[in-house]
């Protein structure tokens, strides 16, 4: 029973380290794998964030990336493998008596290998569609389903601010981004197509550039920027009138704060450790005590102080790994409650487990170490004559 | 080379002396004893008389301030602490007034424990059967698996003899190995010793009880830490005899107390 209420200091704080690290890891894990749906080795280039005329538009928010940067990007920077031109929208779309408000997205055929995005049905529009501007799109799921129900929407026509767009295929879904915006809800269509009839104007909100070595991104990055100044003519010391971002400064912001949470939680679990261990201490001295006459024996029948210790370590350290391994297993069972009925995702790695074991096991060994010690010491006459 | 003439156990003007702060004990004053093999002593004196810190002395718990000890042609003396239990464990064997059994653990596994910490290595099964033939010889065959708190006093002590006898001991030191027995009981224990002697172990015994003295062959006596008397014990009880004619001193059995096991199991 004293052993249970001992143990159970290292049993919340393995099984709070565990759970702990499950949901940093779990929250780390999903925001990996959004910024991964970016695309692979992407470089994203926003039009904006201009001084101008003294006031900073926010991006996408001043219309100053044109098609022609694009065109000049595919052609003068090296290791350039696709570029997407993109404009966003939302609008009303309808088909025979259904309607449905929706984000309209203007790309260019390169778009689905960027954002790795694969079709479930159907085919993606080609370049040659966006270079005449065709009336074609392909929807995601969401809108599929609002719109056609359970029919394929291939081949269908979908009334597009009354322009009439033929659906050539559907996406596959995607799911919520981190915002919580349903990425399914959505029709991609050819950006010219987007601009010359539905959106109207002619600047891009952004650019999708994809490098085809993740090595060359941070040249590319620079190369983008001076052609880009170069062709806005923008004088040394004014600011940039666009952005340029790649993936990875954008996965790092993002998981730096779930970073920041793994290790404020890590930490809170790791003082309840150090918290059992001086636990499992104090019951170790305890049982020295109760047990002086018992060292006393083992000693006069030939026990070495080394003897004495090894059993004391040995003690503490079952102590400490055996509420470890329940620790373990509170903690998988608490993080698995949390993913089911508050849907946070957790992600439970085998070096977290291990981690936490041999953390608990060492935790047993320090602090198990000055009661043994202690109990080695004991003069054999004096342990024998304890009362 | 026999330095100790025949004598298993010699000490040489032995001393000892505790400090405590800028008080200095003199427990025992230069005592010079010779044992020889096979001998059954009993070591008395009251208490203060320094006959505790000499069993601890030949019981190798404690080395003495000046002088020597030569045990089995060894001078063990100037040994630390670790080759101090190593012949302990070797050529002693303890049995305590207290009995000192480990609680929550079996009679087999009580009487197992000085072969743990042994330098010879045994496999489960050997410790077990050397246990348990150990056991036997004290006559607890069948109570291997008793936990000491099912067990009466002398049986206890039988447990803890038997202990003290599984490494075959040179020397079985006794602190007072009947102070917390009633009379029948200790008549029983004797028995134990006396064929134990006869058998070839030698036993020193401290008691302050005449009677139990009675059983040894030699009664040295302390005081003062010098030894005061060393001469042989001339009527010697026999418990044997006591046990047929029923002449223990008046019954003084605890209630619970089982019926005495028959002394002469021993081969």
């Amino acid at each position: 029973m004293r052993s249970v209420l001992t143990a159970l200091g290292i049993i919340i704080g393995v099984g709070a380290v565990i759970a702990m690290v499950g949901i940093g890891n779990g929250a780390k894990a999903q925001v990996e794998a959004q910024i991964a749906s970016l695309g692979e080795n992407v470089i994203l280039i926003f039009s904006g964030s201009t001084t101008a005329s003294g006031i900073r538009t926010g991006w996408g928010g001043a219309g100053t990336l044109k098609i022609e940067d694009a065109e000049a990007i595919r052609r003068e920077v090296p290791g350039v493998i696709g570029v997407s031109e993109e404009v966003v929208s939302t609008t009303q779309v309808a088909a025979g008596n259904q309607n449905w408000f929706t984000r309209i997205f203007g790309e260019s055929a390169d778009y689905f290998d960027i954002r790795q995005w694969p079709l479930a049905d159907g085919a993606p529009f080609t370049a040659q569609d966006v270079r005449s501007a065709n009336k074609v799109c392909v929807i995601g799921r969401t809108t599929a389903t609002q719109i056609y129900g359970n029919e394929s929407p291939i081949g269908q026509i979908l009334r597009i601010k009354n322009v009439p767009f033929t659906i050539t295929g559907v996406l596959t879904p995607k799911g919520l981004s981190p915002q919580g915006v349903d990425q399914d809800d959505i029709v991609v269509m050819p950006y010219t197509s987007a601009m010359k009839r539905v959106i109207g104007g002619t600047t891009l909100r952004n650019m999708n550039v994809q490098m085809g070595d993740p090595g060359q991104i941070a040249s590319a990055q620079q190369q983008i920027i001076s052609l880009l100044r170069q062709r806005h003519n923008i004088r040394p010391g004014r600011d940039d009138d666009f952005t340029v971002r790649t993936q990875q400064e954008i996965a790092e912001a993002a998981t730096a704060t779930s970073r920041v949470m793994t290790v404020l939680l890590g930490a809170i679990a790791g003082v309840s450790l150090v918290v059992g261990g001086i636990g499992i201490m104090n019951i170790m001295l305890v049982s020295v005590t109760e047990r002086t006459r018992e060292i006393g024996v083992r000693m006069a029948v030939g026990a070495h102080g080394i003897d004495i210790l090894t059993q004391f370590l040995i003690e503490a350290v079952t102590l400490s790994s055996v509420g470890g391994l329940i620790g373990i297993i509170c903690g998988i069972g608490a993080s698995r409650i949390l993913s089911i009925y508050a849907h946070w995702p957790t992600l439970i790695s085998i070096s977290s487990i291990a981690i936490a074991f041999l953390f608990s096991a060492a935790v047993g060994v320090f602090f198990g170490f000055y009661p043994a010690r202690k109990a080695a010491a004991l003069d054999p006459i004096e342990a024998l004559r304890y009362e | 080379m026999d330095i100790n003439n025949g004598a298993l156990v010699r000490l040489v003007d032995v001393h000892k002396v505790y400090k405590t702060g800028e008080m200095e004990v003199r427990a025992v004053c230069g005592v010079s004893l010779e044992i020889k093999r096979g001998e059954f002593v009993a070591l008395m004196g009251a208490s203060g008389s320094g006959k505790s810190t000499l069993m601890n002395i030949l019981g190798c718990l404690d080395r003495p301030t000046s002088g020597s000890y030569f045990l089995d042609d060894a001078d063990v003396s100037g040994l630390d602490r670790d080759q101090l239990a190593d012949i302990r464990n070797r050529k002693i064997g303890f049995v305590f007034q207290n009995f000192n059994l480990l609680p929550r653990t079996s009679a087999r596994e009580n009487a197992e424990l000085p072969l743990v910490y042994s330098t010879q290595h045994l496999s489960h099964a050997q410790l077990r059967e050397r246990a348990d033939r150990v056991l036997a010889s004290v006559g607890l065959a069948g109570r291997e698996d008793h936990h000491p708190s099912q067990l009466s006093g002398g049986q206890q002590q039988r447990v803890a003899i038997a202990r003290a006898l599984i490494n075959e001991p040179e020397i079985l030191l006794a602190d007072e190995p009947t102070g917390n027995l009633d009379s029948r009981t200790s008549v029983e224990i004797m028995g134990i010793f006396q064929q134990l002697n006869e058998s070839g172990i030698t036993i020193i015994m401290v008691t302050h009880e005449q009677d139990i003295a009675a059983y040894a062959q030699r009664s040295v006596m302390m005081r003062d830490g010098v030894i005061l008397e060393d001469h042989a014990v001339s009527k010697r009880t026999t418990a044997a005899t006591q046990l047929q004619n029923g002449r223990a001193r008046p019954n003084t059995t605890r209630p619970g107390e089982g019926a005495p096991e028959p002394a002469s199991t021993l081969q």
